[in-house]
């Protein structure tokens, strides 16, 4: 109890510790909430970027699908899909039939209405016909252990789809098929890995700054003032009236001139005492 | 001149001795109090922990509320405007707590921050955010709370070696 008292019951102690406890925690907590909008503006903007993939290939494969040219379309989906950072891109039919995929072992496997990638569309009673890009991304670690960040754009029926001589879908069907991208978020991951570091980093040299900032001026400005008051009331108690008093802080000055006008009454009291003493000595004798 | 009777004096020394019983007790119950705030503190501390714990559970563990709850309590405020709230509520507490520093002494004030930050872990989850959000109210906690202990601490053991050393000059 003594040593913790000891600790904080000093200038240092008093002031370091309110300071550091303050500027830490209340940076940290910034420092947290930044990074998290950092983070949801990075992870909105990977979305977006993907959504605006998802389109440039389905306008890529519109030709191909006009002319119904399946070939073409796998050509497509296989190379888009070879690319660093893709994932997977899949094509499936609105009854969740994968037709057309970057992974040959995956087409005509049945997805169900569950599936992660059908879930966004068909949450409710009724399948939801327009979705926003953030509410048809989703979030999922693979089987490799990799986060993925994956979209699912509808691929839309139009005149030149059900018009077309060798076609045979209705106008009133609204969808053609839902086209599906995964991106890896590896990327992502890192950028956020170095951003985590620099803010610890950041969150660091504040905490150093502001108490190594409060220790110095402390230091300069009333440890070693009162040190030098302490050792002058010292050497002065002890009879020392001739030492220059410190000087550079007023209120010090102000002290250790009240202690030496002090000491030198008591002294000059004492040698008048010493005056009678001999006097009082031959009158008692 | 006037004489002073023996019964006087006993009666006088009778109430010095009242007297004394008296500071006596004031000074032990002035004591108990600040061992008290003192216990408060620390208690306010561990409540914190604990409801942080709970959250963080709830945060991995739970499921996010039902549909229905939620047409029921209407739409969450957006994460972005709570940790808005959050940083200005830290803010406002450190900004006071420092203020409050200065005065002589006053009692533990932790027992309201416990109610915000509790409300902060509601909202959060309520927006779905708690798992991102939890280490910022979390250390908001440690901060607020742990510069109110030190407050505390700090006015209530110097008073407290003043009361001790009363109660030992009044023979304990």
């Amino acid at each position: 109890m003594t040593g913790r008292r000891g600790m904080f019951n000093n200038f240092a102690g008093r002031a370091i510790v309110p300071v550091a406890i303050t500027m830490t925690g209340f940076v940290i907590v910034c420092s947290i909430i930044l990074y998290n909008l950092i983070k949801k503006d990075l992870v909105n903007d990977t979305i977006y970027h993907e959504a605006s993939l998802a389109d440039t290939i389905i306008k890529a494969t519109r030709y191909a699908m006009i002319k119904s040219d399946r070939e073409t379309i796998d050509q497509i989906v296989v190379n888009i899909g070879q690319q660093e950072g893709v994932e997977f891109v899949r094509i499936f039919t609105c009854g969740g039939v994968i037709m057309i995929s970057s992974d040959p072992a995956e087409q005509e496997v049945a997805l169900g209405a569950g599936n992660a990638g059908c879930i966004g569309c068909h949450s409710g009673p009724e399948p939801e016909n327009h979705l926003g890009p953030l509410e048809k991304a989703r979030q999922f670690t693979n089987a490799d252990g990799e986060k993925v960040i994956a979209i699912t754009a509808p691929i839309y029926n139009e005149p030149a789809c059900f018009n077309g001589a060798c076609h045979y879908h209705s106008p009133s069907q609204k969808f053609l098929g839902i086209l599906d991208i995964g991106l890896s978020q590896r990327t992502l991951e890192n950028t956020l890995g170095t951003l985590r570091l620099q803010m610890i980093a950041f969150c660091l040299m504040i905490l150093v700054l502001s108490v190594g900032g409060v220790s110095a001026l402390l230091r300069v400005n009333v440890l070693s003032p009162i040190r030098s008051l302490m050792s002058y009331v010292g050497d002065v108690s002890r009879g020392q009236l001739d030492r220059t008093p410190p000087r550079g802080v007023e209120e010090v000055e102000y002290l250790s001139k009240a202690f030496l006008e002090m000491a030198r009454d008591r002294s000059r009291c004492e040698e008048e005492l010493e005056k009678y003493r001999p006097k009082d000595a031959n009158m008692t004798s | 001149m006037t004489t002073v009777k023996p019964q006087n004096i006993s009666q006088e020394a009778n109430g010095a001795t009242a007297d004394r019983d008296r500071l006596r007790r004031e000074t032990q119950e002035r004591i108990r109090f600040l061992r008290r705030q003192l216990r408060m503190g620390m208690l306010g501390m561990v409540i914190f922990t604990a409801l942080s714990a709970i959250a963080m559970l709830n945060a991995r563990l739970l499921p996010p509320l039902s549909e229905k709850t939620r047409q029921f309590l209407g739409p969450s405020p957006p994460p972005t405007l709570i940790s808005i709230a959050l940083v200005v509520y830290v803010f406002s507490a450190l900004t006071l707590i420092l203020a409050r520093m200065n005065r002589e002494f006053g009692t533990y004030r932790g027992w309201s921050h416990l109610g915000y930050l509790t409300s902060f872990y509601v909202f959060y989850y309520y927006a779905g955010d708690l798992g991102e959000s939890f280490w910022a109210v979390f250390v908001a906690g440690l901060t607020i709370l742990g510069l109110e202990n030190y407050r505390i601490w700090t006015s209530c053991s110097e008073a407290l070696r003043d009361e001790e050393e009363i109660l030992a000059s009044l023979g304990d």
